[in-house]
């Protein structure tokens, strides 16, 4: 039987100049595949600012419900949806919620229930955070 | 000959890639944690998730570790991620405590000037050893009296009127001094402040700056393992021992004998052999009496630890007067701050407590009674004991000799 005669002209010049261009592609491609990670890694991972805390009859009038996760509070009052952050705006610490209302565990600040200070060394309230209800009828707080 | 260099560089191109990918197979998965505080990711848990929470005041959740340690937040390689640290492994060393603990909102520069602790603890006694050189410096002949001329570092009273009328030190220079026996004293008896590491041995082992005092090790620990990841306010007397009580000193032959041994009774071993003491100073942390302004500095620079001493009459009063006490009667006063930060009291407000005669301090920790006598709550053992007042006892003490020396020639307990 005859041998082709492609394989026949594949001489070990041709071989050695094929695999050459293999290397040089495979390089190629590793390469631009390393420079395209590099350029597209994110070094500061997003930071989440919407939270879905889910669907809103989850949360009756006049409750007051810790989302630990965002942290907030989603308060139900006569006017509607309302949350506060958690966040103390002294130093970052999150706050717990007490009888009265709210204290720092890390500095002893202490808030009211609608997040006013009540004493130092935090010099500002509990921040309000914008919460919405969404088209699937669940509760979306947004922290920014 | 180009060809051959286009495939070299292939093949190196290659290597490296294989190599990265194999490391990258044995790195651990990055951690990202973002502190409300700073709000930037840092990657540092990557390594150190297993590290105890510092202190209640400073979760990680809130602060992070750059905030305080410095270092690349970003950087997932060991020696890089630790290149830009702060201090080491200590970034409250004086030299950098102000980068790693200082703010307004932190401890320097705040409204509240009891809250600028690391201006007033460069300043103190402990962080100077001001009265110590210039007592060296007397003796050898080196100044005419025993006024404080230099200081471990150069500082300036930043808190005009001075009380002590002290207003500069400048840097203490041992190899300046004409005198030969005052480098000897450098080498020998210059390593208690607050500024130089600690004498070699297990007994003295601490570290410098802040965490000297709030940094004890914790009690799973070797009593001599200064490593642990700990801020406190809660400080036993074993860590004040690191400086106090650690030997004796001879300002005569300049020469420091060292406590063989890490105390184990503190009765038998703690204080040397010739001081006489009280109930008190064998129960009680040091502490407990001792506030915070005494330790950390007031601001002023003080010539020597007994201007700022802490007299028995501070808790027992004298024959005629009872001890100084401050009703509590706003809820902002700092001596809920301080019972918050160290919960082993319950204080309410319209509780009586007693201040120090230094600078009307609250301390916070002991309280009157309905009886007349005083409940005091050990901040670092939580231990409660009852004590009272010298008036209406059968003490006969003159007024003019309450220095502690005159209470223990009575009140002294030995072994």
């Amino acid at each position: 039987m005859p041998s082709g005669p492609n394989m026949t002209s594949l001489s070990r010049r041709d071989f050695l100049r094929l695999s050459s261009r293999a290397l040089l592609a495979v390089s190629g491609l590793l390469g631009s595949g390393a420079l395209w990670r590099f350029l597209s890694h994110p070094t500061e991972p997003p930071v989440q600012t919407e939270f879905d805390v889910g669907p809103a009859e989850n949360y009756p009038p006049g409750s007051r419900t810790l989302r630990p996760e965002v942290p907030a509070v989603v308060l139900h009052g006569e006017a509607g949806f309302s949350a506060l952050s958690l966040v103390c705006p002294h130093l970052g610490c999150t706050v717990e919620q007490t009888a009265a209302g709210f204290a720092c565990p890390c500095h002893g600040s202490t808030f009211a229930a609608g997040g006013e200070v009540l004493r130092g060394p935090a010099g500002a309230a509990l921040r309000s955070l914008h919460i919405e209800q969404n088209p699937e009828g669940h509760l979306v707080i947004h922290t920014q | 000959m180009t060809q051959r260099l286009v495939l070299g560089a292939c093949v190196v191109l290659l290597a490296a890639a294989g190599l990265t990918w194999w490391r990258q197979q044995g790195a651990p998965e990055p951690l990202a944690l973002t502190p409300t505080l700073t709000g930037e990711v840092e990657y540092c848990l990557t390594c150190h998730a297993d590290l105890a929470q510092i202190s209640a005041s400073h979760p990680v959740e809130s602060y992070g570790c750059v905030i305080c340690h410095g270092g690349e937040r970003l950087a997932l390689d060991a020696d890089l991620a630790h290149s830009s640290m702060r201090g080491g492994k200590n970034p409250s060393d004086l030299s950098v405590a102000e980068q790693s603990c200082g703010g307004a909102d932190c401890h320097s520069g705040p409204v509240e000037e009891w809250r600028n602790q690391i201006e007033r603890v460069k300043s103190s006694i402990m962080a100077t050893y001001a009265g110590a050189i210039a007592q060296a410096r007397y003796t050898f002949g080196a100044q005419p009296d025993l006024t404080p001329l230099f200081g471990m570092r150069a500082v300036q009273d930043t808190t005009l009127p001075s009380l002590t009328e002290i207003y500069t030190l400048e840097e203490f220079n041992p190899g300046a001094e004409a005198i030969p026996e005052l480098p000897t004293f450098a080498e020998d008896c210059l390593n208690c402040h607050l500024w130089a590491e600690p004498r070699l041995g297990g007994a003295y082992t601490r570290f410098t700056g802040c965490a000297a005092c709030h940094t004890p090790p914790s009690s799973t620990q070797a009593q001599n393992a200064a490593g642990t990841h700990t801020l406190t306010t809660a400080i036993p007397y074993t860590q004040c021992n690191t400086c106090h009580y650690r030997g004796s000193y001879a300002v005569q032959t300049l020469t420091f004998t060292e406590r063989p041994t890490h105390p184990v009774s503190r009765l038998l071993d703690y204080y040397p052999e010739e001081k006489q003491i009280a109930l008190c100073e064998l129960t009680l942390d040091c502490i407990d009496c001792h506030t915070h302004i005494e330790t950390m500095g007031c601001g002023d620079i003080h010539p020597d630890q007994f201007s700022i001493d802490h007299l028995c009459n501070a808790c027992h009063g004298t024959l005629y007067d009872l001890p100084l006490t401050r009703t509590l009667s706003d809820p902002t006063e700092i001596a809920f701050r301080f019972a918050a930060l160290n919960p082993v009291i319950d204080l309410q407000l319209g509780d009586t407590i007693l201040v120090s005669e230094h600078r009307n301090q609250p301390m916070w920790n002991i309280r009157l009674l309905p009886d007349g006598t005083y409940e005091l709550f050990g901040k670092a053992s939580g231990e409660r004991f009852v004590f009272r007042a010298v008036k209406g006892s059968g003490c006969q003490q003159s007024m003019e000799q309450q220095a502690a020396q005159y209470c223990h020639e009575c009140h002294a307990i030995g072994p």
